[in-house]
């Protein structure tokens, strides 16, 4: 359980202190700051112990949210509650900043009222949250007769997610599929290790209690539906592959007992944006770029690098936003760079080179080299070269991951799967996407 | 924070919320409110717009509600009596239609903070977990255990017990899991809520249910349930068994950590779960928020503590990338070294001496111990490379290798040739104390093999006036002491200088003594002297070379999931993370499931059914039989029970006090045994039971010390029948 929660602002401000057991003081609050916060040394752990109370910290941008407690709890627990904290947090109003803190505490104070009582979480679901919170200011009493028993069956029903009667004029759903590609290579071209994680995200907007089934190109169905008939020949032609998902989680809407049995994934969704799921996938992921160095040290006080990229999906697509980052020593003095595209700068402050690529389609490969001069020293200090990192955005699932189907079926109103409108859009963007040099 | 003019902010606020204009205008009366918590936030004490802030609670506007309670909450204790006057408005709350007013209300009230609290939320709680909206039922199910955090030491009320035993079958999950968590805290001192078989059964059927917070705690609340036979256990085991796999890193170390406990007896399916568990956890080690891999990989240590082939396999799971936090490099860089076997051995110290490099000196360090570890097994390729780090020339670098060096040196004589040869090219010394004494160390156990020897250490010997640390001044005394005796020409001269410098001139009692000791001990003779400094060592074959042994799973179980992992011994080197209430919470749960007999006092449990109590009684044979020293109690049934009902004995039948023979059926709970009795008088077929009144006492479980602590409550209770008889 957890016995209050704090969020405090990069210089140590309290903004948010809610506290939930007696058993905390209003010394943690403190505590907490002048130990971890003003501490000057890094952060050693994300847990951290002062005088037998736990402070388990999460940072957003510069925002330090901290959940205190006197038990020996589970940490793990504590951290998936800090995040979906922020989620909410979110999902109300946009970044966790220190302003919209300031300008959301009513409402934060709301939130930690509902999300938590005495300490232990009770509901966290944003959709479900919505019925309570009444930052409009919802008044009690000349509050309409449906009003009042959409609340009811919220707060006594069954589906803790979605609440009854929504209507919609057009029923219309949104699939994104993002995912990050994280790569680490050796200056040799191995992969040293590679995997994907991503996310599907669907905003619903649908009427009433619509039930739902999302399929994708799972190696176990695919395998499953060829064994039993001859659709496979079918999956063939048209050039589809199966990836294996090496695990998943869902959103709890999502029947899990249904996946385990069937591997099919059905649900009631909830009402507007939401994650329905999470995986994750080690094998054949198509990497979409591809990072050749080549650094040459010429004397002590010259360093030649030449950096290839080559770009590794079908020449229609387009990769956008791509920027790479050349690592310098910390004595460049200075450097002449030449790109045949793009726009390359070397920024002495982040010691590094970026050169930054608008658009690059498939199958394309483009280089810079550069020139860096540096100044002699007598720190014998060897240069430690850190990776070259990359970031980019391409239309498509490194994965490999489509989507094949996500039908809806509601009974009892008249709208069928072909009038729900929906839209299937991928992004795959780079996560940690290094490479040694 | 308060800060200047606090009062001046106070003064503003209250002229405000006293005047009528701005009462009239809602939206700028609550704008005024949320200025008030805004400055309670900010540590300003507002206390004295108590009174204001209680006219404001009149009102239907929600958001204003909430506010004012928030501030009423903070302050309640400082100002109990202008509380109460809150108090009225908030009972009639939680009569109002809509349930959320009703749940807001009852949990508001719940959280004021002051002793004479009780009396007045007593009711609304009682009506509160009978109410038809689930939400108000989750509100008064933790309010039951508000209110008895309230007054700790009173006597626990049973009948709100048996209640939260009877909603433990309510249909909202929540309410639910609340009753447990309410349960727990009220029944802390008996040792918590009791699972036993139909609820342990309820409770896993209804776990799909759950959210996953709810999951992992009830997961940890069926840590105290032992299924009878291996029949139950393996229905139970394949009920978790889809848990493993799931979804939510918590939920997942939840079930293992049950698993593991449950299946103690059964090491073959102990490490099958480890096996299923391998997936998740990685996954966990490999998730997009740094917390989370820090807490997967802790539980990955504690995981190889007792198997260390089993992640052998995904070695390159645990590279380090460039900008992943310290902390989590090094539980990664701790993990490679356990992982390291022949096929792998290459790739991974090519990675660890990568790390070498790092910027942090910490984790450099940290990477180049890593090596020395693996160095015990695999001494020849490490040895290569750490001889190759030294010529970085980096201070922290070399002071690092030559630690390293020392410790490889005593595990595996084989490599001292390569070593002393290193630590002779090496152009540079370590400038920290624990360097410097490596180093000192080295020269003086193999100086005869390391030629520049007597040469470092007269560099040592000149510099000893600057030196600081008196550890390496002793260690300095011994070096030179040794050196001299395997290469007397060399050293004679500055061993005399050093003598003379450390008897003389040194303040450090410890350094002086120890001077003395080796002045003394070469007055004896060298002969004598070499016996001592130079004797046999002890065979390092002797000590565990490589690989700590395989430690069963049972030594980390029951710390797995908690903060135990979490907590290097690094990491908090001053407070423990296992605290005392961390201990506090094993140990009852230890006493709970295996060592019931310490327990002779009765705990409140679900209450037993009358058709579950013929059951056991038919089934069971009588363990027990006495004769207790007096008449049946003439006080009439109601009575009896309700004195039973204090001393937590549940009472199933009496016979009317005058009918003969006279019959009573009654039954408790000692930890986790359920004791049944029977009551007789004057039945003429036993002849024990003519003029006394006899005792029979089946149990399950059998344990004899809780049938003896329950006759002693029970003599004691009937005493005090018969005194209260007298009395009236």
């Amino acid at each position: 359980m957890i016995g209050g929660l704090f969020i405090y602002n990069h210089k140590g401000e309290v903004l948010i202190s809610r506290v939930y057991r007696d058993d905390i003081g209003r010394n943690a609050v403190d505590a907490f700051r002048v130990n971890v916060i003003h501490a000057r040394q890094q952060v050693r752990s994300p847990v951290t112990n002062i005088a037998r109370t736990s402070f388990f910290h999460v940072k957003r941008s510069n925002i330090w949210l901290a959940a205190v407690t006197k038990q020996n709890v589970n940490a793990a627990m504590v951290f998936e509650f800090l995040y979906k904290m922020c989620d909410v947090m979110t999902a109300y109003f946009g970044k966790i900043s220190e302003e919209n803190i300031k300008n959301n505490f009513v409402l934060i104070y709301e939130l930690l009222d509902e999300i938590l009582d005495f300490g232990y979480p009770q509901n966290s679901e944003t959709g479900a949250l919505k019925t309570f919170i009444t930052q409009q200011g919802i008044k009690s009493q000349p509050q309409t007769k449906e009003e009042q028993s959409q609340i009811t069956s919220q707060v006594t029903g069954q589906i803790g997610w979605r609440r009854e009667g929504i209507k919609y004029r057009r029923n219309e759903l949104f699939l994104d599929v993002l995912e990050s590609v994280n790569l680490l290579m050796s200056p040799q071209g191995q992969v040293l290790s590679a995997h994907v994680s991503g996310r599907v995200v669907m905003k619903s907007y649908l009427s009433g209690m619509p039930e739902c089934k999302f399929g994708m190109n799972d190696k176990i169905v695919i395998d499953k539906q060829g064994k039993a008939g001859a659709s496979d020949e079918a999956g063939k032609s048209s050039g589809k592959q199966s990836i294996a998902i090496d695990d998943c989680t869902f959103h709890q809407c999502v029947r899990l007992s249904k996946f385990d049995s069937e591997r099919s994934i059905s649900f009631i969704p909830p009402d507007g944006e939401y994650e329905l799921m999470r995986y994750r996938t080690t094998k054949d992921i198509i990497l979409p770029f591809r990072v050749i160095p080549l650094v040459r040290e010429v004397g002590r006080t010259k360093l030649e690098v030449k950096v290839v990229i080559k770009s590794n999906f079908k020449p229609s697509l387009l990769a956008q936003k791509i920027e790479v980052r050349i690592p310098t020593p910390l004595n460049t003095s200075g450097v002449q760079v030449i790109c045949m595209k793009g726009k390359a700068k070397y920024k002495a402050s982040e010691n590094a080179i970026v050169w930054k690529i608008k658009r690059m389609a498939g199958m394309k490969e483009s280089q810079i080299s550069a020139e860096i001069e540096l100044l002699p020293t007598n720190d014998k200090k060897k240069w430690a070269r850190p990776p070259i990192s990359m970031n980019f955005e391409v239309p498509f699932a490194p994965s490999g991951l489509k989507v094949r189907y996500l039908k809806v079926f509601e009974s009892k109103l008249n709208y069928s799967d072909h009038d729900v409108i929906k839209w299937v859009r991928y992004i795959g963007r780079s996560g940690i996407y290094e490479t040694r040099c | 924070m308060p800060y200047l003019g606090c009062e001046e902010t106070v003064k503003e606020l209250k002229r405000a919320l006293s005047n009528p204009n701005i009462q009239a205008d809602r939206l700028r009366y609550r704008s005024y409110i949320t200025r008030v918590i805004r400055s309670m936030t900010q540590g300003l004490d507002v206390s004295a717009l108590f009174m204001d802030m209680v006219k404001a609670s009149a009102t239907v506007d929600v958001v204003q509600k909430k506010l004012v309670y928030l501030y009423m909450c903070t302050y309640a204790s400082h100002k109990p009596d202008l509380a109460l006057l809150a108090i009225n408005t908030l009972r009639k709350d939680c009569a109002d239609p809509n349930p959320m007013v009703r749940g807001l209300a009852l949990r508001n009230m719940c959280n004021f903070r002051m002793p004479g609290i009780t009396e007045y939320i007593q009711q609304p709680i009682l009506t509160g977990l009978r109410d038809k909206a689930s939400y108000v039922r989750r509100v008064a199910v933790l309010g039951c255990a508000k209110m008895h955090s309230l007054r700790p030491s009173t006597e626990i009320d049973p009948s709100i017990v048996n209640e939260l035993y009877a909603l433990l079958r309510d249909p909202d999950p929540v309410v639910m899991v609340n009753c447990l968590r309410a349960l727990e805290e009220i029944l802390r001192e008996e040792g918590g809520v009791v699972i036993n078989k139909p609820i342990a059964h309820h409770l896993l059927n209804r776990l799909k249910d759950l959210d996953s917070w709810a999951q992992s705690e009830v997961l940890i609340f069926l840590m105290r349930y032992r299924p009878r036979g291996d029949d139950e256990l393996f229905d139970v085991l394949s009920l978790l068994d889809e848990f493993l796999q799931s979804v939510h890193t918590p939920v997942m170390a939840a079930t293992l950590r049950l698993f593991l406990r449950l299946a103690a007896a059964h090491p073959a399916v102990q490490a099958d779960a480890l096996l299923r568990a391998r997936g998740p956890l990685l996954a966990a080690c490999g998730s997009a928020s740094r917390e989370l891999r820090f807490a997967g990989l802790c539980h990955v240590q504690q995981v190889l503590r007792s198997q260390p082939a089993l992640y052998s396999g995904q070695y390159k799971r645990f590279f380090c990338g460039y900008s992943e936090p310290g902390y989590i490099k090094l539980r990664k860089m701790e993990i490679l070294v356990e992982l390291v076997n022949d096929e792998n051995v290459v790739l991974v110290l090519e990675e660890l001496k990568s790390y070498c490099t790092d910027v942090s000196p910490e984790l450099a360090q940290a990477a180049i111990a890593a090596i020395g570890h693996i160095g015990r097994t695999y001494t020849e390729k490490c040895l290569d490379i750490l001889t190759g780090l030294l010529a970085l020339q980096q201070e922290h670098v070399t002071s690092a290798v030559i630690r390293t060096f020392r410790d490889l040196v005593w595990f595996c004589p084989q490599s001292i040739g390569a070593v002393c040869r290193a630590v002779e090219v090496c152009g540079e010394n370590p400038q920290d104390t624990e360097g410097k004494q490596a180093l000192l160390w080295l020269l003086g156990m193999h100086g005869e093999q390391i030629s520049s020897a007597p040469y470092v250490l007269e560099g040592f010997i000149d510099g000893i006036k600057a030196e600081l640390s008196s550890a390496v001044k002793t260690e300095l005394l011994t070096a030179a002491l040794k050196l001299f005796l395997c290469r007397p020409a060399e050293t004679q001269d500055m061993l005399g200088r050093l003598l003379h410098y450390c008897i003389d001139e040194e303040s450090d009692m410890c350094v002086r003594d120890r001077a003395l000791l080796y002045y003394r001990l070469l007055q004896c003779g060298v002969d004598e002297a070499r016996k001592i400094l130079l004797g046999p060592e002890s065979d390092p074959s002797m000590t565990v070379l490589a690989g700590r042994p395989e430690e069963p799973v049972g030594c980390w179980a029951s710390g797995f999931n908690t903060l135990g992992p979490l907590a290097g011994a690094d990491a908090h080197p001053d407070a423990p993370p296992a605290d005392s209430s961390a201990q506090h919470c094993h140990s009852t749960e230890e006493e709970v499931v295996s060592k019931p007999p310490c327990q002779p006092g009765l705990t409140l449990g679900p209450p037993l059914s009358h058709e579950a109590f013929e059951r056991l009684w038919v089934e069971l044979r009588v363990l027990h039989r006495q004769t207790l020293g007096f008449p049946p109690p003439a006080a009439p049934p109601e009575t009896l029970q309700a004195v039973l009902q204090l001393v937590k004995v549940q009472a199933l039948a009496f016979s009317r006090c005058e009918a003969r023979p006279w019959k009573a059926y009654v039954c408790a709970r000692a930890g986790s045994t359920l004791v049944l009795a029977e009551l007789l008088h004057g039945d003429p077929a036993v002849p024990d039971s003519q003029d006394a009144l006899l005792l029979s006492v089946k149990q399950r479980p059998e344990n004899l010390q809780a049938i003896r602590g329950f006759v002693s409550v029970l003599k004691t209770s009937a005493v005090q029948v018969q005194g209260q008889k007298s009395v009236t």
